[in-house]
């Protein structure tokens, strides 16, 4: 466990000593503050849309930051060749790959945390009050979607020789699955066999992510997700972050690094 | 030849030459009919394209209405097809039919079922509440106005979009000022949208209380519709007379309560030939005409 | 004496990426042993297989046949890599670390404690020469303290078996001098340092024992002085065990 606590150590440390998210979140920050400033119909209660634009941000942000991150871990770590040090240690490629992982998940964590707390701290000042809880599940709930794109990314990065097509092969099947996915099984209904066999099999075989973007109970004030609900939803993410990581050990297990 | 003065002279030299170059070509620019400098921002980022996001966030504000239950384009929508927050504000014509409560169906499969603890679940209307059931916050409604504005923006010669706009914030916001502007920035992007001056006239009678504003603009209201009617194709003329019920049944309520009772009746039988529901109407006439103690048969009631 | 590195009939083929061009022997059943306490020198031309070797010993690379060994575990074992330390060729390192922090990061992952790690960073730093630079981000350091700093990560754990694949590649002369000079004290310390090199008269200064390599195979092994044999330097022994013939020309 130690080795893989020290393989996400220097992962976390990477992410706060590059400028990507100290970018993405002033950019963040700018927009917000500018769409606050708009004068609309003089009435200064309107809180909604800044909040839509404010997780639209956050989510975007946090994918990229997800997604960038993880893609370049093990592909810059064979270019850079840092990974022959590394390995030449006890460690396993097991033991890398959970650590990569749980430093990329750790990351977005922390990024997440930030940018959470700007979120509040924008609707607080327009609303008057903290819905702790809301923010809580919609913040856990995103953070595991994270969670199934960094392991997906991960194991994308050692299928994929280069970053940039991992990143956006990636990108491409995030925004998909949170497109349509929910509606897969309703487009294979309209289909033909044996596409429709394929569409359906595809409908259940994917991690649906859109499960976890709960921004519409957010903005509109929903009462809270039923806790059971929320914890089979967590169970749901860790069970395909387990899926992508085995398979991401499978691969590297016997993949030469020279 | 290499000194620093030569430079400088040279520096100074292009400069000029391009300020000169700068103020021949801007007036010439300035002509070009296709050029995006005088338009917004949208217009120079997005050009013509920008419309068809308009639609987008005029969608959006009605998502917001419903608090985020709200169909997509897989589900059923027949209770959809005209936006809430367009039809009740009585301007626009309802064409919805089908179940508001239930557009999802009913579950499909175990992802699906699973799917909906995440969703917003229960059809509300801000102006009733809302999602947290705030009877008392029906000012809630104002979320919708940012889309609205937005959904202006982008398409400036959609009326509908400042006839909901203005209805929401005099009816809900009480800004009526602020309404009174957006009807009459509609006005000048479309100067012959009678939808617009049937709201503006609505505003002067409902909120402003001065009939005489209120029925100048409905009857200009009128002569426009009269004017353009004949000219569109027979599909649309059919949306069109919803309109033309509403501004000549309002003249001829605010004759009726000005004390203008024939030509109260003149407005009721214009709208009777427009109207869904003649029958209706004709009892709004009846009414009237036995208010001007003028014979009315009750034997040929059946013909109406 | 007990070999603690050893090789039996290893040997190594690659699966060309291009079409029609079949596997490449890297390695044609390579023997190989190194005892505890020596300095052993690993030579031979460019491509004659000497990465290769480390990359099988360091398990970078699976052999396709017969076996290698550290400290009699299978190199497959990561738990074989326990008593060594590693220095590639081209040393890069996080360039976002500084050079204690990449000590720390490799003692976490060798199990070290904290005091341990307190007392050990240091005396490598010094060692190395890296003291002065030691909370100063690595992408910062010139050539040859990047390679210093990976000389002092290889010797974070303290190892038994030292593997340096050309430590003195790219160095200037002085970068060269000090490189040498540490690998003389591990020597004088007792450890065991496998190392190749392209510098037969570095070699020939520091080894106990050197064994030449060539197209895969092991064309000699001895100590300095039986490797070197009649010829008047290494150098020359050398190019005649592979088979070098100089222009005529020239």
């Amino acid at each position: 466990m130690n080795n893989i606590f020290a393989v996400a150590g220097v992962v976390i440390k990477e992410l706060y000593r590059r400028k990507d998210f100290y970018v993405l979140f002033i950019v963040t920050i700018l927009i917000c503050l500018v769409m606050a400033s708009v004068n609309i119909f003089n009435d200064a209660k309107i809180v909604r849309y800044l909040k839509e634009i404010c997780l639209l941000l956050v989510w975007i942000s946090s994918l990229v930051i997800a997604i960038t991150t993880t893609s370049r871990q093990i592909p810059a770590e064979r270019e850079n060749r840092t990974l022959l040090p590394l390995l030449a240690k006890p460690l396993t490629r097991s033991q890398l790959v959970l650590g990569k992982f749980l430093g990329c998940w750790l990351a977005c964590g922390l990024t997440l945390l930030c940018f959470y707390v700007f979120f509040g701290a924008l609707s607080a000042s327009r609303e008057h009050h903290w819905p702790l809880l809301n923010y809580f599940q919609a913040a856990v709930l995103h953070w595991f979607m994270l969670g199934v794109v960094v392991a997906m990314t991960l194991l994308g990065s050692l299928v994929f020789a280069a970053s940039s097509s991992n990143s956006t092969i990636c990108f491409v099947v995030v925004g998909s699955i949170l497109f349509v996915a929910r509606h897969l099984d309703q487009v294979a209904l309209t289909l033909r066999e044996p596409l429709r066999t394929v569409i359906y099999s595809i409908y259940f075989a994917i991690p649906h992510l859109e499960l976890f973007d709960v921004r519409d109970l957010v903005i509109h004030s929903w009462p809270l997700i039923s806790w059971l609900y929320f914890s089979l939803a967590l169970l749901y993410a860790l069970g395909y972050v387990a899926v992508f990581l085995t398979a991401a050990c499978l691969v590297f297990r016997r993949k030469a690094v020279n | 030849m290499n000194s620093p003065r030569t430079f400088f002279l040279l520096l100074l030299a292009l400069l000029v030459s391009c300020f000169g170059l700068a103020a021949h070509l801007q007036p010439q620019f300035q002509a070009w009919r296709g050029s995006r400098a005088s338009g917004d921002i949208f217009n120079v980022v997005l050009g013509d394209s920008r419309r068809m996001f308009a639609n987008n966030f005029f969608v959006k504000a009605d998502a917001y209405y419903h608090s985020g239950y709200y169909p997509t384009m897989f589900d059923d929508t027949e209770a959809f097809k005209t936006t809430h927050m367009a039809a009740d504000t009585g301007a626009v014509k309802d064409k919805n039919h089908g179940d508001e409560h239930g557009f999802l169906g009913p579950t499909r499969n175990w992802i699906d079922a699973f799917g909906r603890n995440f969703f917003p679940d229960r059809h509300t209307h801000l102006d009733e509440g809302g999602a947290d059931d705030n009877l008392g916050g029906t000012e809630n409604v104002r979320e919708i106005l940012p889309w609205l504005k937005l959904s202006a923006d982008l398409d400036p010669d959609n009326p509908q979009t400042y006839i909901v706009t203005a209805f929401w914030l005099r009816m809900r916001m009480n800004n009526v000022a602020e309404a009174d502007g957006i009807l009459h920035e509609g006005l000048r992007n479309c100067p012959d949208s009678y939808d617009i001056l049937f709201e503006l006239g609505r505003l002067y009678n409902e909120s402003y209380h001065d009939l005489d504003r209120a029925r100048n603009v409905w009857e200009q209201g009128v002569r426009l519709w009269l004017k353009i009617y004949p000219t569109l194709d027979p599909e649309m003329q059919k949306d069109h007379r919803f309109i033309m019920e509403q501004l000549t049944t309002h003249l001829g309520k605010l004759e009726e309560d000005a004390g203008n009772l024939p030509h109260a009746i003149d407005w009721f039988e214009a709208a009777q030939k427009v109207s869904a529901t003649p029958a209706h109407i004709q009892e709004q006439i009846n009414r009237l005409k036995g208010k001007l103690g003028l014979e009315f048969n009750p034997l040929l009631k059946p013909l109406y | 004496m007990t070999p603690i590195l050893q090789t039996q009939k290893l040997r190594v083929e690659y699966r060309s990426r291009e079409l029609r061009q079949g596997t490449k022997i890297a390695l044609h059943g390579l023997d190989l042993e190194v005892c505890a306490g020596e300095v052993f020198g690993f030579l031979g031309p460019n491509g004659a297989g000497k990465t290769t070797t480390m990359n099988v010993l360091l398990g970078f690379v699976p052999p396709t046949s017969g076996s290698a060994s550290l400290f009699g575990i299978d190199v497959r074992q990561p738990i074989s890599r326990q008593r060594i330390g590693y220095l590639p060729e081209l040393t890069y390192y996080y360039k976002f670390l500084t050079a204690e922090e990449l000590l720390r990061f490799y003692g976490k992952i060798f199990g070290l404690t904290r005091a341990e790690m307190d007392k050990r960073i240091p005396e490598l730093l010094k060692l190395v020469e890296l003291e002065h630079a030691a909370n100063r981000p690595i992408k910062s350091y010139s050539k040859g303290m990047q390679q210093r700093a990976g000389l002092a990560q290889a010797l974070i754990n303290n190892p038994d078996l030292l593997v340096l694949d050309e430590p003195t590649s790219g160095l200037d002369p002085l970068g060269r001098m000090k490189v040498r000079e540490i690998i003389q004290r591990l020597k004088n310390d007792g450890k065991t340092v496998f190392f190749s090199s392209h510098e037969l008269g570095e070699v020939e200064s520091v080894c106990d024992r050197v064994a030449i390599v060539h197209q895969g195979e092991l064309k000699a092994v001895g100590s300095v002085s039986e490797v070197t044999g009649r010829h008047t330097s290494l150098e020359k022994a050398f190019l005649e065990i592979i088979g070098f013939q100089s222009s005529p020309t020239l």
